[in-house]
């Protein structure tokens, strides 16, 4: 049901709900060319949400893999596209709105 | 009775299987309260509604000890464990914009309020309750003259201490998560038993108490330094100190009856369903003094 899926697929680290990895519910909506799994219509708003401002504050036209750590006191996001790699901290209201969203890019290894 | 913690909707008492088999039918549905008081309080993990039952039990187990100790802790892990909540973490050293985000949002939980205590007062039959409401309103709502404002006129007076005028202040409809947990608490005070809604309403004043830290709580409200700097105005200072003063008294003592009463009358299920969703309500309500603050800030 969940999971990696083909090779042209976006990558996800969760096997549930892609924001919080819930297995409750039955929502499957189609983001971004996804067809992806939801515990609540709260989480799908979320992830579209995500997904915009990602695409917007990178400038990329489309997202290879995405991973996501944290609860809903805050989460983090590891995005790639190719070769580019970037990392945001966010969190939601109740509403499922983005109360908070700002780049974290971890230093690079050495 | 037993309750919906997410819902309210009744089962007969002790009828855990019930509730259960409601919270699974309602997941399933993908009803975001229900999927989210799962996700929080239970398993992320689907299940079904038998395996569900003993974590159920769990969750409302007293374990021997009075009502106010379970109210307590489940308090604290909501709101203080790793990581407390964001709103205290944005008042241990609090901007200007978090300070309005509170006055602009709490002018609203402060109205509601006082209707809350006010149902309380009308379907108790008991002096002491009515009593300690009355107190409570007069220090949170009414004052005791010049010298002795209420709660809601020093949250106004840091309001002007911060640049923005009470009429601005009174005229800013709430967002609408706030509007959304005062009706829903409005509905709680005017439906369910008076000792669940003293219960629910009361156990709120704990996010101030500054004796919580001695309960297990990593932190206090907001850093007491922050009381003798200069970092936030005098107004600011008097509105935060009052309830770092009044909050332990009004909470302790509240919660003390809900306790003796809960018992006595036999609601004790009902009391710890309604606390339950009451709390969620105000985590939502927390988050949108944030998202207030995020208006004012540069």
């Amino acid at each position: 049901m969940h999971g990696w899926s083909g090779p042209d697929s976006l990558k996800r680290n969760y096997d549930g709900c892609a924001i919080c990895n819930s297995s409750w519910g039955n929502v499957w909506e189609d983001v971004d060319g996804e067809h992806l799994f939801f515990c609540c219509d709260l989480c799908a708003a979320q992830y579209r949400g995500l997904i915009d401002r990602i695409k917007q504050e990178t400038g990329w036209g489309r997202i290879d893999s995405i991973e996501i750590a944290g609860d809903r006191r805050g989460r983090t996001c590891t995005v790639a596209a190719g070769d580019s790699h970037a990392r945001f901290l966010f969190a939601f209201n109740s509403d499922g709105r983005l109360l908070r969203f700002q780049r974290n890019d971890r230093p690079a290894a050495v | 009775m037993t309750k919906c913690p997410a819902c309210l909707i009744g089962f007969a008492r002790g009828d855990y299987p019930g509730l259960a088999q409601h919270l699974v039918d309602r997941a399933e549905e993908s009803d975001s309260a229900h999927v989210r008081w799962l996700n929080q309080n239970l398993t992320r993990r689907k299940t079904d509604a038998e395996s569900l039952v003993p974590a159920l039990r769990t969750s409302f187990d007293l374990g021997g000890s009075p009502l106010t100790h379970w109210v307590k802790a489940r308090f604290i892990s909501k709101f203080y464990e790793d990581p407390p909540h964001p709103f205290v973490r944005a008042l241990q050293h609090p901007s200007r914009a978090t300070l309005l985000g509170y006055v602009m949002e709490h002018q609203h939980f402060l109205r509601q309020w006082v209707r809350s205590c006010a149902y309380i007062i009308a379907r108790t039959d008991q002096p002491e309750v009515i009593l300690y409401e009355l107190d409570n309103l007069t220090t949170e709502y009414g004052g005791s003259g010049p010298d002795r404002p209420a709660h809601y006129e020093l949250l106004l007076q840091m309001g002007e201490s911060l640049g923005v005028d009470r009429a601005t202040v009174l005229a800013t409809p709430p967002l609408p998560a706030t509007r959304r947990a005062i009706e829903q608490w409005n509905e709680m005070a005017m439906r369910e038993h008076w000792v669940a809604v003293l219960t629910a309403m009361h156990s709120l004043e704990l996010i101030a108490s500054r004796t919580l830290v001695d309960d297990g709580a990593s932190m206090h409200y907001f850093d007491p330094a922050i009381l003798s700097s200069g970092e936030i105005t005098p107004a600011a200072r008097s509105f935060l100190r009052e309830g770092y003063e009044a909050d332990v008294g009004h909470s302790e003592q509240a919660l003390g009856l809900a306790s003796r009463f809960a018992t006595a009358l036999d609601v004790v299920e009902d009391v710890q369903s309604v606390f339950l969703r009451s709390i969620d309500l105000f985590d939502d309500y927390l988050i949108a003094r944030l998202e207030r603050a995020g208006q004012f800030e540069a």
